[in-house]
């Protein structure tokens, strides 16, 4: 029998957050066009290190397995990358791996991301449409509106730009490039635009858009090629020009202005 | 809670006012200080002229204090704030752009205690009188020049970077396009002030005028 090509997958394991960090090594029969979960996969299935013990199959997250799903980030090689669109041809050997730092560790190579969508809800990227009866179709999108905004919404919330930002740390509550991102999305989106004061005013608040300090990483570790810089740029150009507008009329909002207004007698 | 409206703490404020004050005053002096320094390259009697003229605006103490000591302080001392906060990480990720972000950060520290030092020795230990003579013969000192060489370097990278950065925290360079020029502009601004600062030690050094001819 012709003995197979291998290579080597080191991958830093912790049973849970508080246990100790373990090394452990696995020999991964090679085979053309192998992907980092293939490998993973192949480890669940005969779960024994390169020196012959027994172990358990390592824990991660995968889902869609076509970089569309944002599921399976993780270090690999040191680089914040989808281990489903990371081909074991074009990585360095031995191929280390590990989880993400920037979020709070659940078990090996998995990580709980869930601050992310918080902050999606806490920068309000949504658009809120529910009510009591219809309200009808919302405003057209132009072509070239759609055509600018598609790069950005194909944000996959995988968490490669935060876990390369020096700025996202447990110093600061930095929300990140992704979220930052979603805010000029939907500030751009003619529904969504209705309640872009209200981003903005989210995007002034703690871990807003004042915590980039332009290292410019996270364009380079997006996995959808994202302009995250010229989306970070844009929205510090939106919130200068509402914040400066604010604080020369002396304006605190809709709300103080609804109470002006009933001071004054005035119906709306 | 997420959901609802997170009311804007003072951060915002202090971050922009921090980015501004880079430029203007502090952008604004080094411009100044360096023009003016630059007399030494026409001849040690311009320099002592050009120094005592500074020396004798009106309103010296407070135009100081508004506009050189107090915008320095902030910067500098929220600068360490803002040093504190970051995690660099450009050993693995060295992209020039990450570099460029750890220079800052270096630079900014390096600053900080150069320009107590600066200040030390050539306003108050010379009771805010400054001639010629009295550089010339802190240059004499190798440490000295050597401190000033990297008080130069540093101030210039700073200022120009800080120029990019500033274009880009202002939404005044959004495209890529627009934010390679606001880089080449600033990498033109510290090329200029580098070259400028070190011509001026030289002239303190060597005792060497090339403007001498204009007399």
């Amino acid at each position: 029998m012709m003995a197979d090509k291998t290579f080597i997958l080191r991958i830093k394991r912790q049973a849970a957050p508080q246990e100790r960090v373990v090394w452990e090594e696995f020999e991964i029969r090679y085979r053309p066009h192998l992907n980092i979960i293939t490998c993973l996969r192949d480890i669940a299935e005969k779960p024994i290190t390169r020196a012959g013990d027994g172990t358990t199959p390592i824990s991660y997250d995968a889902n869609c397995l076509e970089e569309i799903c944002g599921a399976c980030a993780m270090l690999i090689n040191g680089y914040p990358r989808q281990a489903c669109s990371a081909l074991v041809d074009n990585l360095e050997k031995p191929i280390r791996l590990e989880p993400l730092t920037k979020f709070p560790l659940i078990r090996d190579l998995q990580v709980d991301r869930s601050i992310m969508f918080e902050n999606l809800k806490r920068m309000k990227c949504w658009v809120p449409i529910d009510g009591t009866y219809a309200i009808g179709p919302g405003p057209r999108m132009s072509p070239e509106q759609q055509q600018i905004g598609y790069p950005m919404a194909r944000c996959i919330t995988c968490g490669n730009c935060l876990e390369i930002c020096p700025k996202v740390n447990d110093h600061t509550q930095f929300v990140g490039a992704a979220i930052i991102n979603q805010v000029r999305l939907f500030n751009m989106h003619p529904t969504g635009n209705m309640h872009a004061r209200e981003r903005l005013e989210a995007m002034m608040g703690p871990g807003g858009i004042q915590d980039c300090d332009n290292a410019m990483n996270c364009v380079k570790v997006c996995p959808k090629s994202i302009p995250l810089t010229e989306s970070n740029n844009e929205i510090n150009r939106q919130v200068l020009k509402h914040a400066v507008w604010d604080w020369l009329n002396f304006s605190e909002g809709p709300t103080e202005r609804d109470e002006e207004w009933k001071r004054l007698g005035i119906q709306k | 809670m997420p959901g609802t409206a997170s009311k804007p703490d003072s951060s915002y404020f202090w971050d922009k006012l921090h980015s501004l004050s880079g430029i203007i005053p502090i952008g604004a002096f080094l411009a100044e200080h360096f023009w003016s320094n630059s007399y030494v390259l026409v001849s040690p009697e311009r320099y002592n002229s050009t120094a005592a003229g500074l020396e004798q605006i009106p309103w010296r103490i407070p135009v100081e204090f508004l506009f050189i000591w107090l915008p320095i302080v902030f910067h500098g001392c929220y600068g360490l704030d803002i040093w504190w906060r970051g995690k660099a990480n450009v050993l693995g990720h060295p992209w020039m752009s990450n570099w460029m972000y750890v220079l800052q950060r270096w630079t900014g520290i390096v600053l900080f205690a150069y320009i107590i030092w600066h200040v030390w020795i050539e306003r108050f230990a010379t009771h805010g009188r400054s001639t010629f003579a009295g550089v010339a013969h802190d240059f004499a000192n190798p440490y000295y020049t050597a401190f000033y060489v990297i008080g130069v370097l540093a101030a210039s990278f700073h200022l120009g970077n800080g120029l990019f950065n500033f274009c880009c925290k202002w939404g005044i360079a959004v495209t890529p396009r627009a934010q390679r020029a606001a880089g080449f502009f600033g990498a033109f601004v510290g090329v200029i002030f580098s070259v400028a600062g070190l011509l001026i030690v030289a002239g303190f050094v060597y005792n060497w005028h090339p403007f001498s001819g204009y007399l």
